[in-house]
């Protein structure tokens, strides 16, 4: 919860910074990339973040890392911020709330669409408009799949699920016989 | 029953005054006779005198200390004290025949309270008696009710468990028949069906 807090009070100041100068979405972008390289380099996380190692050393590795990347500026002294306050742990969170903060900002939904197997090109976009014309937002689609669900599909955007899926109406069909509506 | 002392002394009294004349003439008489033997008889008269005043000397003591003793006056109490304790004796035997016919009488109510208190007792058990009998057939009836109660939920319970079993078991096999059934085209018809009813929705 806490480290939920901080990431969305840093999310935000970096969004601010963003819209001060119209590049939040090359921030977002290099917060993306910075969280990934994170994620990815246990070593490297561990080195940055561990406090049993010297400030000053933490800060030489990062900058080390950072000059060789293609960074804003604000960006390397927001994560060297980061790395001050002893937050670069949270970047992970971080990017997760600056993304759904910029995709507000862009008026973006992002939709996870759930199949048991590949959706066809048609059909994606045919879905993607329908969501768009459902939300009156701009709509991003991540494809997954899952055997589990038989057949059918299930979309989630935000807190609303629509499920379509074979799984879902043979548990309704389950509960609805367990309960004596099909006699 | 009164006494009446003062009669019994002047009794003593003139006892006593003609013992002392009698005394007083036999000495006369004996002196009498002594002089008609013609002897000087002086001497013995004297002594005579001296023990008529010897005796008469005695009698008065005697009757100066038993009045003194007050004998008659104790033997009058005693009189008394033995009728008063015959009376107290008589009273004590009227009142202890008193008491006894009390007795008797509170012995005779006590029992015929017995006998009451036995029967509203005995009226008493009998009621109890019925109560018992009464509550333990409601109690016996709520058992029953209450078995029957719970024997009628655990077969519906049974019954909703195996229903559940054999819808669990129909829907893993309808899963298995329909995933193995599925085709590309059902797949895409179920999606194309999905984003028509999310169209219609909005």
């Amino acid at each position: 919860m806490i480290t939920s807090k901080v990431s969305k009070r840093y999310a935000k100041a970096l969004l601010s910074l963003g819209k001060e100068d119209g590049k939040y979405r090359k921030y977002g972008e290099d917060l993306h990339d910075f969280s990934s390289f994170y994620a990815q380099n246990e070593e490297f996380a561990l080195s940055v973040s561990n406090p049993v190692f010297s400030l000053e050393d933490r800060k030489r590795i990062l900058n080390f890392v950072l000059e060789k990347s293609l960074y804003s500026g604000t960006v390397k002294n927001f994560l060297n911020l980061l790395l001050d306050k002893n937050r670069i742990s949270a970047v992970s969170g971080i990017c997760s709330y600056y993304e759904k903060l910029t995709d507000e900002v862009a008026n973006i939904a992002r939709a996870e669409v759930i199949t048991p197997g590949p959706l066809n090109e048609e059909a994606k976009m045919r879905l993607e408009k329908v969501l768009e014309t459902l939300t009156s937002r701009q709509v991003r689609m991540a494809a997954r799949e899952d055997k589990a669900l038989i057949g059918g599909i299930v979309v989630k955007i935000g807190d609303l699920v629509l499920d379509g899926s074979v799984k879902a109406q043979l548990v309704g069909f389950k509960e609805s016989l367990k309960r004596g509506e099909y006699r | 029953m009164t006494r009446r002392p003062y009669r019994s002394g002047k009794f003593l009294f003139l006892v006593v005054i003609m013992l002392t004349v009698s005394v007083l003439f036999c000495g006369f008489v004996m002196a009498a006779g002594d002089s008609a033997h013609g002897q000087d008889r002086s001497g013995d008269l004297k002594d005579l005198l001296y023990r008529f005043i010897n005796f008469a000397l005695l009698v008065i003591i005697l009757f100066v200390v038993l009045r003194k003793v007050g004998i008659k006056q104790f033997f009058v109490s005693r009189s008394e004290e033995i009728s008063k304790r015959l009376e107290g004796l008589k009273s004590g035997k009227e009142e202890a025949e008193k008491r006894y016919r009390d007795l008797e009488k509170r012995l005779q109510e006590f029992e015929e309270k017995k006998k009451d208190i036995i029967a509203q007792f005995k009226a008493e058990g009998l009621a109890e008696k019925d109560r018992i009998l009464d509550e333990a057939r409601s109690r016996v009836n709520q058992i029953l009710e209450q078995a029957e109660a719970t024997v009628q939920q655990e077969i519906q319970a049974a019954r909703d468990r195996l229903k559940g079993d054999v819808l669990t078991l129909a829907t893993r096999q309808a899963e298995e028949i329909i995933a193995r059934e599925m085709t590309e085209n059902d797949q895409n018809t179920l999606v194309n069906d999905f984003i028509e009813r999310v169209g219609k929705a909005h």
